[in-house]
């Protein structure tokens, strides 16, 4: 059953993510308002989820609240990006969208405490 | 659906009558002229060869024939309701069809509706419900169709039964004799063989030609079908020999029913499987439609024991329990650490083994590590066909072993047992430690990643879950279905019974949630289990009369629409086409969701007879909804819940 196939996918996503960075560099000035309209205008929140919790493509889709992920390792994930997410160039998302779109992510709240709420403790 | 209409002059009874009306003809043109300019005329009168009938032979061919008989006592329809009962099949879901009213009167008078008909408003949902009826109650029960036009709507639904191995027994009413047929709806509902059309995804059919016949029939179609690989059978019943008189009572004869008992491997293989297994260093099983009875479950969670190893289960039946410190099925990873791999029963292996990429050039690379030695146990390929191409990719494996998983997986253990000494015990203890702590570590994961977006509207799939069972946790719950890849339920939920789930669709085909869930609450019902399903807002479009089936019987289930406004997978798909193309990434709302207007699933519900709640957007409403919904379940029928949910 593919709705739980493909768990290893995300890690290995994350990790390569990671692999890919280059050193870090400060993230461009971006709009968080008009990331959030592009993001859902342009369908990252239809397998990240409109609060970035992750979600599911073929496999599952990363985690985007709050992310820990370096800009240029996000910029590339969208331009070059691992598994089945599609590339979106840059006649769809200019460089100023994804800075946008990351200043929208990275300030979404991130996980919780699961201790905090009572019913995840069932 | 048109139903049957009598013609003047169509039944086997009205053969002499018919014969005497021709000869009355006949003779009154001898001796009667031609009157009109146009009518043939008649032979000259000088050239008949044959006297002119006296007037004792005039009378008696001209008398009026005797009067067709009005009543009859008995019926085919009644010894076919006979054998039906003798089978031990409970319901019968039906669209209601005049090629089969024979057998639809015999049930509901002879049988003192026995099969007990289930009225469903379209084939697809009587399909479907038997469908989900079989996975919890381990047995099949019947559905019966228009032999042409209904067989056509319940094709689909037949072939996700086909596909999910799952026992249907389908049965079309047909008329076979040619003349017997009434001019319109019987000539463009009868075929010569109207079972080709589901031939393709079905065990075996039949078209009994004689009451006899149909017993027999009947009973290797039920053999056929719970013999494991399970799968729907049809069976065409000719209108006449249902609703004829029988001719002979004491000719026809019951059929004596004995099960097939399931196959197991050979005893072996088992010991070579075994011997692989415990001299493993990292074995994993994986499994996907293994559990048939109560006894799959507690198999495999004994052979996992025995050898402390990894489970993934791909959930097809409900095999393993979610919270036993073994279940890795959310961290398949491991399986390119696995040495050995046994797979049991698994609808796509292929699939589970490997990596494949949806992209402009589709790639794919085992997830498995070189050298990994791959074990499958299983009846999946034992019967197969050529057309569709359910059986998936080709996988190399190194031992390949024919036995039904459940049945063979004691002797696995024994074996595997028997090979076990005391280091290896401290070795597998160890290995079981580090399993655990990896299945701890999963599940705390799952909660917190849970807690993101949790007061967002629309309300997360996460905190969807997480509300309902918080409301059912104590009962005796039985959850029978789910929305495409919503698994929250299998991440966060204690599933430790055979019945707190049965599997998804099989085909994928849509429009299986719905129906198929409350075909599993009506088997739960008998067993005071609370019913309960999430489905997608699309696959309850497809058949939302399903919920009027559910009020008209009061099958009592708590069913939650996971209300994503979209045919969502398809949302992505075309999204990433269009980003693909580098083009309209921000239009691929057009053709892919359910909106403008926004559907009322709760309103839509109480107009079909059910309890209804929602739209529920503020994740604050869903636990008083839910209360109020449980309870309208608990007195006794549907209850439906609309929440309007993010995606995934």
């Amino acid at each position: 059953m593919t709705k739980f196939k493909r768990m290893a996918v995300t890690a290995l996503a994350v990790a390569a993510l990671g692999v890919g960075v280059a050193a870090a560099q400060d993230a461009p000035q971006g709009n968080a308002t008009n990331g959030k309209r592009i993001y859902l205008a342009d369908g990252c929140f239809t397998c990240h989820g409109r609060s970035g919790q992750g979600g599911a493509y073929n496999g599952p889709a990363p985690i985007l609240a709050h992310t820990a992920l370096p800009f240029d390792a996000f910029k590339n994930q969208l331009r070059n990006p691992s598994d089945d997410m599609p590339a979106y160039s840059g006649t769809v998302l200019s460089d100023q969208d994804i800075a946008d779109i990351f200043a929208f992510v990275t300030a979404l709240p991130g996980q919780g405490s699961a201790k905090d709420v009572a019913i995840l403790n069932n | 659906m048109p139903k049957r209409r009598r013609a003047p002059d169509e039944s086997r009874r009205n053969f002499l009558k018919g014969a005497g009306l021709v000869g009355a003809a006949g003779a009154a043109a001898a001796v009667t002229p031609p009157v009109t300019a146009n009518a043939f005329p008649a032979a000259p009168q000088q050239k008949l060869k044959a006297a002119v009938p006296g007037p004792r032979q005039v009378a008696a061919e001209t008398l009026a024939p005797a009067a067709d008989p009005v009543n009859q006592k008995t019926s085919g329809g009644d010894f076919m309701t006979d054998v039906l009962n003798s089978l031990g099949i409970e319901y019968m879901a039906i669209n209601c069809a005049s090629s089969y009213r024979g057998l639809h009167e015999s049930i509901v008078n002879h049988g003192n509706n026995k099969p007990e008909i289930i009225t469903c408003v379209h084939e697809d949902i009587a399909v479907h419900m038997a469908q989900g009826y079989a996975k919890i109650e381990g047995k099949p029960m019947a559905m019966a169709c228009h032999g042409v036009v209904g067989l056509q709507h319940a094709t689909m639904a037949m072939y996700n039964a086909w596909c999910d191995r799952v026992p249907v027994l389908v049965i079309g009413g047909n008329i076979m004799e040619a003349d017997k047929r009434a001019p319109g709806a019987e000539w463009v509902h009868a075929g010569v063989d109207i079972g080709q059309i589901v031939r393709e995804f079905t065990k075996w059919d039949d078209q009994p030609a004689s009451l006899q016949h149909f017993a027999e029939s009947a009973a290797r179609a039920y053999k056929v079908a719970t013999t494991p690989p399970m799968g729907p059978v049809f069976l065409a019943l000719d209108a006449e020999l249902q609703e004829n008189p029988i001719p002979d009572p004491e000719s026809l004869r019951i059929p004596k029913f004995s099960p097939v008992v399931p196959p197991q491997a050979d005893s072996g293989a088992i010991a070579s499987a075994a011997k692989m297994l415990v001299e493993a260093q990292n074995p994993v099983i994986v499994c996907d439609r293994l559990a048939r009875t109560p006894a799959g479950m507690a198999n495999l969670v004994a052979l996992a024991e025995t050898l402390q190893c990894a489970i993934i289960d791909n959930a097809g039946r409900m095999n393993f329990p979610s919270r036993h410190p073994l279940n890795q099925s959310f961290r398949r990873g491991i399986i390119a650490q696995a040495d050995v791999i046994l797979a049991i029963e698994m609808n796509d292996l292929w699939g589970t083994l490997t990596h494949f990429s949806d992209r402009i050039v589709r790639r794919s690379r085992p997830s498995t590590k070189p050298g990994a030695k791959i074990v499958t146990l299983g009846v999946r390929d034992l019967y197969l066909k050529g057309n569709y191409q359910d059986f998936g990719r080709w996988q190399d494996v190194d031992l390949a072993i024919a036995g039904d998983g459940e049945a063979s997986l004691p002797a696995l253990t024994e074996a595997a047992k028997r090979l076990i000494d005391d280091g290896r015990k401290s070795a597998f203890a160890d290995r079981g430690a580090r399993l655990a702590k990896a299945h701890l570590a999963m599940v705390e994961q799952s909660k917190t990643d849970a807690t993101i977006g949790w007061d967002s509207s629309p309300i997360t799939t996460a905190r969807m879950c997480a509300e309902v069972y918080n409301q059912i946790k104590d009962e005796n719950w039985s959850v029978v279905g789910t929305a495409i890849r919503l698994s929250w339920m299998h991440r966060l939920w204690d599933f430790k019974k055979p019945y707190q789930w049965n599997g998804v669709s099989g085909g994928a085909g849509v429009g299986y949630n719905l129906p198929a869930s409350i075909g599993a609450a009506l088997a739960n019902k008998k067993h005071g289990r609370f019913t309960l399903a999430f489905g997608g807002d699309g696959d309850f479009m497809f058949n939302p009369g399903a919920v009027w089936t559910a009020a008209h019987h009061q099958i009592p289930i708590l069913y939650i629409v996971h209300n994503n406004r979209a045919y969502h997978q398809e949302y992505m798909y075309l999204t990433a086409m269009a980003a693909r193309l580098g083009r309209g990434v921000d239009k691929m709302d057009i053709g892919t969701t359910i909106k403008d207007p926004n559907i009322d699933y709760a309103t839509v519900a109480r107009g079909l007879g059910a309890h209804g709640e929602g739209p529920i957007t503020d994740p604050k409403d869903l636990a008083p909804a839910l209360k109020r919904a449980i309870a309208a379940v608990k007195a006794g029928g549907p209850a439906v819940v609309d929440v309007v949910t993010d995606p995934r």
